[in-house]
């Protein structure tokens, strides 16, 4: 999951992008202006946008109307230091999903973005079923056919992306779009390791196997 | 407690004593008038009377030269108990007569032609009338015949008594006419003084939600209000200004501190979000620490923007120092240097000499310093920002120039407002929380002063502080 932070207060939003990646294992990119985060945001496939209000050269309402008016649905959870009733409702009216006040609590912020993402996916519950295969989005566990599979960071995040998508081809360029921030090097054989180390523990003892590959185009998994 | 001083009933009392004491005139004047009228009347009576005793005077049918008096013919008197008194008696001497009561007592020596008497415990008014001739025609052969003089005395009881009535009429008059008329100034002044009542519930009406002085139309059309509500109304416009200064501040203040308390918490919850090595702690409280520094600096500057803004406001007058308005400048500067060092800027000073005025050093200071650094963050590195201090006639002027790109215009009018943050100064290594301006114009504004952008383009900002010698137009 890829996850776009438009905060002006730069350790602010080191702070959350680094409790993102670790906690979340998010990709996350930041900007430190408005008009910027407005370019980015149109530029790449976000899964969940972090947006202050008070920015340099355009307002974060702002932001957020042109978003919402060419079409972008991406989940964007503002971050204000207003918490006037009146502000809330402009936010949620300009298109917001969600909003925390700061000072805000970093967990809450993360359970909070996690909940974006998963609605954004037309997901209400924390766990994903795919076949015998469950996820747990919260804590981060996969268990096959019971048996709870462990896995590494970016292995777990490539399963997660594709199980949100069952039954649809996935590019490679689509993986490196949404786990990787700007800041990471770009291998297409980088994904190629993950899937094959997720085919290598989760096949073991399944009868199916779980990952296909269309030569070509990309992955995909089966409901 | 005082006894307190009411103004109806010093209204009241003041027409009372004016009503009393044009009654008492009116009434000692007519009370005078009338007495004179009664003497007149009583005094033309006295005399009728005297002429008709005269007339009683004739010469006897027996002794053609002797005059007799005929008592019977004498007018009945008008009190039984105090009949008249007279006396009639010829010049020659040969005749005398007088009536049964007459007394020598009567008859006062004086040149006046009346007098008073008091006989018996009744007092008379008396005439004297002298020269009358004698009308009895038939003495007239005789060669100058004598002439007659007259004494006559008569009760003054009843005009006394008539007078005392009039008197008591009058009085008795006065007063209830005082009486009333003071009922008539009581109801009116109570009534003159409804505005007032509605004027104090109005301005009971007023508090920190309702600033509005509703000012009925009784009182507003009350001549003697009108500086009252005018007095009133600025004295509360003030106020309300005063007080929505003050919390919008605390609003500001609050808001402000979000940010800095959001990023020393962020800080801290990164840090213990996982578990991590000691070093990694030691540089997480660290950072910790820098946020901190950054809020105690915020509210630094907020606690010297609230004490600025509230000598401004209460034109506190303080015990100064005479300064020299360069060597303040020059101070500011070395302050800055450091500043300018990293950021490649070059600091310059002129003056074209020295300016004394009453100032604290420390405050001057902080306002130079504040412009300074504001026009040190928007130049480019290589160029030079210079403080200049003139002095002339209309007064000093202090004025800091920069080679930077400019204030927008839409922003110029906004730059001095607090916690204002231009595009530029809210990037990430300035750190500036928008109160340097605010700063800076509440100082000035304590010493009178003006601050302002002279001037802003592509070429470069001058911002310039004015401590007129007299009051100026504005000057920006």
């Amino acid at each position: 999951m890829r996850v776009l932070i438009i905060e002006d207060e730069v350790r602010l939003a080191e702070n959350i992008a680094e409790v993102l990646r670790e906690s979340g294992g998010y990709a996350v990119d930041i900007v430190f202006d408005g008009e910027e985060g407005l370019y980015m945001a149109e530029s790449n496939p976000y899964d969940l946008i972090l947006l202050d209000l008070m920015l340099p050269r355009m307002d974060g309402i702002t932001v957020l109307q042109k978003l919402r008016g060419g079409d972008m649905d991406v989940p964007v959870l503002v971050l204000t230091a207003r918490d006037e009733k009146e502000m809330i409702v402009t936010v949620l009216n300009a298109g917001a999903d969600d909003y925390v006040t700061k000072p805000f609590d970093l967990g809450e912020l993360l359970a909070r973005a996690k909940a974006l993402i998963r609605r954004g996916k037309g997901q209400r519950s924390p766990v994903l079923r795919v076949g015998d295969i469950e996820i747990n989005t919260a804590d981060h566990s996969v268990r096959r056919a019971g048996t709870l599979v462990s896995l590494l960071g970016m292995e777990y995040r490539v399963l997660e992306y594709m199980a949100h998508r069952p039954n649809t081809v996935v590019s490679k360029t689509e993986l490196l779009e949404h786990l990787y921030d700007f800041n990471w090097e770009r291998f297409s054989n980088v994904i190629e390791v993950y899937i094959s180390g997720l085919r290598r523990k989760l096949d073991e003892g399944g009868s199916e196997k779980l990952i296909q590959t269309l030569r070509g185009q990309g992955y995909m998994i089966k409901r | 407690m005082t006894a307190r001083r009411s103004i109806q009933g010093q209204l009241i009392t003041a027409v009372i004593v004016s009503q009393l004491l044009l009654a008492g005139g009116l009434a000692a004047l007519s009370m005078y008038s009338l007495r004179r009228q009664l003497r007149t009347a009583f005094d033309a009576g006295l005399q009728g009377r005297s002429m008709s005793i005269a007339a009683l005077v004739r010469y006897s049918e027996d002794e053609p030269s002797k005059l007799m008096f005929d008592g019977e013919l004498a007018p009945r008197p008008l009190d039984a108990k105090h009949p008249d008194a007279y006396k009639v008696y010829s010049s020659d001497g040969k005749f005398s007569a007088q009536s049964p009561n007459w007394k020598e007592r009567f008859d006062r020596q004086t040149p006046r032609q009346f007098w008073h008497v008091t006989i018996g415990g009744t007092s008379y008014r008396a005439v004297r009338m002298a020269a009358l001739p004698v009308l009895d025609s038939e003495g007239a052969g005789t060669p100058a015949p004598p002439t007659l003089t007259v004494i006559y005395a008569a009760p003054t009881e009843e005009m006394d008594e008539l007078y005392a009535s009039a008197g008591l009429y009058l009085g008795i008059g006065s007063l209830v006419l005082l009486a009333v008329t003071a009922g008539l100034a009581l109801w009116g002044i109570r009534r003159g003084l409804f505005p007032l009542q509605a004027l104090a519930n109005s301005a009971a009406s007023v508090s920190p939600v309702n600033w509005e002085l509703q000012v009925s139309e009784e009182a507003q059309t009350t001549a003697e209000l009108g500086p009252l509500t005018q007095a009133m109304t600025s004295m509360l416009r003030s106020l309300q200004k005063a007080f929505t200064q003050q919390r919008e501040f605390l609003t500001n203040a609050a808001h402000e501190l979000k940010t800095p308390v959001a990023i020393l918490k962020s800080t801290l919850q990164s840090l213990l979000h996982r578990p991590r090595r000691s070093e990694e702690y030691r540089a997480g409280i660290e950072k910790a620490l820098e946020d901190m520094a950054r809020l105690e600096k915020l509210l630094h500057s907020m606690l010297r923007l609230a004490r600025a803004e509230q000598w401004a406001m209460g034109n506190l007058q303080r015990d100064l120092p005479e300064i020299e308005l360069g060597t303040t400048c020059q101070s500011a500067m070395e302050r800055l240097q450091p500043f300018a060092d990293m950021r490649g800027v070059k600091l310059e000073f002129a003056n074209n000499g020295p300016v004394r005025m009453r100032a604290d050093t420390e405050d001057l200071e902080l306002v130079w310093a504040n412009l300074l650094e504001n026009a040190v963050r928007y130049s480019p590195a290589g160029e030079t920002v210079r403080i200049t201090v003139t002095n002339d006639e209309a007064g000093a002027r202090v004025a800091v120039e920069d080679r930077g790109p400019g204030i927008p215009k839409e922003e110029v009018a906004k730059i001095f407002d607090r916690f204002h943050r231009g595009d530029q100064s809210r990037t990430r290594d300035t750190g500036g929380y928008g109160l340097g301006l605010a700063i800076a114009n509440a100082i000035v504004e304590t010493y009178g002063g003006t601050i302002c952008v002279e001037a802003t383009g592509e070429e470069g900002t001058t911002m310039a502080v004015r401590f007129s010698r007299k009051p100026l137009a504005d000057s920006c």
